[in-house]
């Protein structure tokens, strides 16, 4: 009775968002200015193509665990090239998570449309949302996305950001209103930028090394010591299933219980983590949605490669309590080459990188991890967290933060 | 945030952001002897600190005689190659004692204790020893049952001026590769009110079930963070945490992990550049400077260590002018060049479609002012901009259970026409 009131009301809210369309159209005011400077910014050989758009809308979703739980979530989804009617309702509840991940280019610009389209199944909600990107060089507090340093868009309304992307490295973003609630709800994602040298003419002398087109670097190295052949994003973060429980219900938050219960990488835990579909959630099925059971997990962690070649893991953590330690059964140790979006080299040249058999990452850390995996037996490896209570799916043994690496023979 | 903190930290920023003096006296508050022999006689007393969820909790601080206790401890400062002495008097009811990590001390009188000797309770007295060898960043505590009074508040931090320390020209060790114009203290801990609750009732003490609801930054939680030094509302917290910086300056961080948990900190705005951990230069050799420094946007201090970074920022790169400029203007200085008079890129949604923060000063440049709606903004009459700087494990952003709150401060970069007091 209670799920079938809830769900007129939000019926109600979303004929009201989109029973004007001339409001609507005025509101969710997507912002993208064309490349006509004539210049070839991120040095890919064409001078008009240097400004990318995406339009995210943030609100709320579902999404299943490992072991089947249902859980709400607050996040973004890709309503990119959308019409306005559209964004609305496929914005409201279709949050994925995690969310869309954003792969970039040095040298581009880019302009984020931000639609605030509401909380379907929390229609008492008023929440404003920002995009923060975490890592952007010398950010100035209008974009950075800190709501009490700068401005958040509210219901029904779009804010455009915009970033000149000077840098390439491994960052990662997320919402930064009421950032503890939000960032627990799911509200976060992958973020790269890749480097200029991945342009460069095919034969550049790179200090020894000899690029040649199609090569990929996760920096700008000036010596081919980055370059890999595949990259999987990682990202760590965890659900307390009773805080998403709660703000289902309608409950106030138990901010100071929050805990870690259902641990994931790139929004999944195993054996999700490996599978290669995009997820469904079952939202539609237990009658939260009006639309069925939408996509909801786009992400897996599913990592492959042929024998030999480089794997690199661009690793973030935007967990928001506890850190987490992640290992592999590869006989091959994980060299760091990246920290902070940064290259790991000192000031005047010294080599920083070093070789690990972990990596700790807390809360807004991130690494850049390349395994070489020449000499290693064709198989299949798992990637997983040394915190070995949380290889469970909650309650469920096993599962939780981890994946499979497989190697195939060349 | 309530209509109570917005008013509270328009005061504290009115006090912070005054009349000015010059980068170089920007200085970390603490106590200073004499050098070559800096002597500092302290004493472990009771006291309560109060946290912005209305929280009141009996604390153990170390306090410089003849004042009431502090949380953190007094901050000592000292130079590289002094011999400090600490005359130590336990006022407390149980043993107390202090620990300098990293140095090697001598203790005289007092009582044998595990890790040094003790001061007997009711005013027992010990007295501490040790030559600052290496300049840096570092912490002291209590030797005493420290899983206990640790909890309790008995931490504060130790400055090592390096040899040769010029403070109009400041560095944080003997190399130009440590030298900043402003310095700041960030020193993490928290705390679970349970523990003070039971030893202010005498009541058996639930050390096993610890769980940390409360955290700080030098002895305050947000936003009280920002409030102004010694402000009175706070007798027992006198150190403040907020940083301020004009563009182009740079900032030294002395972050240190004082309590049991690891806090990944992170930087609004920029990376920043890690060229010490634990009180020594990451350098390849002696005399190499800080030629191992890694950038990072994100710092995690393990529990009990230390770190100095440098951070600094001008907005270069952006791709429009922060400062509004139109082509004509004269440049800022440390303005990016390239990037003066370029337009603002996106048009803004309308007031009514946007929430304004209590710093937003109502336009994105720096410097500027814009109009606001009626009740909004007045935190930032300076109209700078302003980064979160926090803990990244959010659950620390909290306020026993009252979002926000916690390890959490605010960055605040004004134009260099705005002069900053420190």
């Amino acid at each position: 009775m209670m799920r079938k009131v809830k769900y007129s009301i939000a019926l109600l809210l979303m004929t009201l968002l989109l029973g004007a369309p001339l409001h609507v159209s005025a509101e969710i005011n997507p912002q993208f200015a064309p490349d006509t400077d004539g210049i070839d910014t991120d040095g890919d050989g064409d001078p008009n193509n240097d400004h990318v758009f995406i339009h995210l809308a943030a609100g709320d979703g579902m999404v299943n665990m490992a072991d089947g739980k249902l859980q709400y979530i607050f996040s973004y989804s890709d309503v990119t090239g959308m019409s306005n009617e559209m964004v609305a309702m496929s914005g409201m509840l279709g949050a994925t998570f995690p969310a869309p991940t954003i792969e970039v280019d040095e040298g581009q610009v880019l302009f984020l449309s931000l639609t605030n389209v509401g909380m379907f199944l929390r229609p008492d909600l008023f929440d404003p949302h920002t995009v923060h990107w975490h890592g952007f060089p010398q950010a100035a507090p209008v974009f950075d996305g800190v709501p009490d340093s700068s401005i958040s868009i509210n219901m029904g309304s779009t804010l455009t950001y915009y970033y000149n992307v000077v840098e390439e490295g491994t960052f990662m973003y997320h919402c930064h209103v009421e950032a503890t609630e939000h960032m627990q709800m799911g509200m976060l994602a992958n973020l790269w930028v890749n480097p200029r040298q991945n342009n460069l003419p095919d034969g550049t002398d790179l200090n020894g090394f000899t690029h040649h087109t199609g090569y990929q670097y996760a920096y700008n190295d000036g010596d081919g010591s980055t370059y890999y052949d595949v990259d999987y994003p990682i990202q760590f973060h965890s659900f307390d299933t009773d805080f998403h429980d709660a703000s289902l219900n309608v409950q106030p938050l138990p901010f100071a219980l929050m805990k870690e219960e259902y641990a994931m990488f790139n929004g999944r835990g195993y054996p999700d983590t490996v599978d290669p579909n995009v997820l469904y959630n079952t939202a539609g099925d237990e009658g939260y949605d009006p639309q069925g059971n939408r996509p909801s997990q786009k992400v897996n962690s599913l990592i492959t490669a042929t024998v030999g070649q480089k794997i690199l893991l661009r690793m973030s953590s935007l967990s928001t309590v506890e850190h987490f330690t992640v290992t592999s059964t590869l006989p091959v140790p994980m060299h760091v080459v990246g920290e902070g979006a940064r290259l790991l080299r000192g000031p005047d040249g010294k080599d920083t990188s070093y070789r690990t058999r972990s990596i700790t990452l807390g809360g807004g850390e991130a690494r850049d991890v390349i395994i070489d995996t020449t000499g290693v037996a064709a198989g299949t490896y798992a990637l997983y967290t040394t915190n070995l209570n949380f290889l469970s799916n909650n309650q469920e043994d096993f599962g939780g933060m981890m994946t499979e690496i497989h190697l195939t023979a060349p | 945030m309530s209509k109570r903190t917005t008013g509270l930290m328009t005061l504290g920023l009115a006090l912070a952001v005054c009349v000015g003096t010059p980068a170089a006296d920007a200085m970390i508050p603490g106590i200073s002897g004499t050098s070559p022999n800096p002597t500092f006689n302290l004493s472990v007393k009771t006291g309560y600190i109060a946290t912005p969820d209305g929280g009141s909790y009996l604390v153990w601080g170390y306090a410089e005689d003849p004042n009431a206790m502090q949380y953190p401890g007094p901050t000592l400062i000292v130079h590289q190659g002094d011999t400090v002495t600490v005359n130590l008097t336990n006022a407390l009811t149980v043993p107390a004692s202090m620990v300098f990590p990293g140095h090697v001390v001598t203790a005289t009188g007092g009582s044998p204790g595990l890790l040094t000797s003790e001061a007997d309770p009711n005013g027992g007295t010990v007295t501490y020893s040790f030559t600052a060898t290496h300049a840096g960043t570092y912490m002291y505590h209590s030797g005493t049952n420290p899983e206990l009074q640790i909890e309790m508040g008995l931490v504060g931090a130790l400055i090592v001026r390096p040899t040769g320390f010029n403070h109009m020209a400041p560095t944080a060790y003997a190399h130009p590769d440590s030298a900043y114009d402003r310095e700041v203290l960030f020193l993490e801990t928290e705390m679970d009110p349970n523990i003070h609750i039971a030893v202010e009732q005498g009541d058996p003490v639930p050390l096993d079930e610890w769980w940390a609801v409360n955290w700080f930054l030098n002895g305050r939680c947000a936003p009280d963070t920002m409030l102004a030094v010694k402000n009175p509302l706070l007798p027992h917290q006198p150190y403040n945490c907020m940083p301020m910086i004009h563009p182009g300056e740079k900032l030294l961080m002395r972050l240190i992990s004082a309590g049991r948990d690891s806090h990944p900190f992170h930087t609004h705005g920029n990376n920043f550049d890690i060229i010490a951990r634990d009180g020594r230069l990451l350098q390849s050799a002696p005399g190499a400077g800080a030629d191992l420094l890694v950038s990072d946007f994100t710092i995690t201090v393990p529990p009990g260590g230390t770190a100095d970074t440098i951070f600094t920022w001008t907005g270069a790169g952006l791709g429009w002018d922060i400062y509004g400029h139109d082509p004509n203007d004269p440049l800022e200085p440390d303005e990016y060049a390239p990037d003066h008079g370029k337009p603002f890129p996106v048009t803004l949604p309308t007031d009514q479609e946007l929430t304004f923060g209590g710093m937003w000063s109502g336009s994105p440049f720096l410097g500027l002012l814009g109009t606001l709606p009626p009740g909004e903004g007045g935190n930032n009459p300076n109209a700078g901009y302003t980064y979160m700087w926090h803990s990244h494990n959010e659950k620390e952003m909290v306020n026993n259970n009252i979002f926000p709150g916690g390890l959490m401060t605010m960055l605040m970069i004004v134009d260099h026409s705005v002069m900053i007091m420190h």
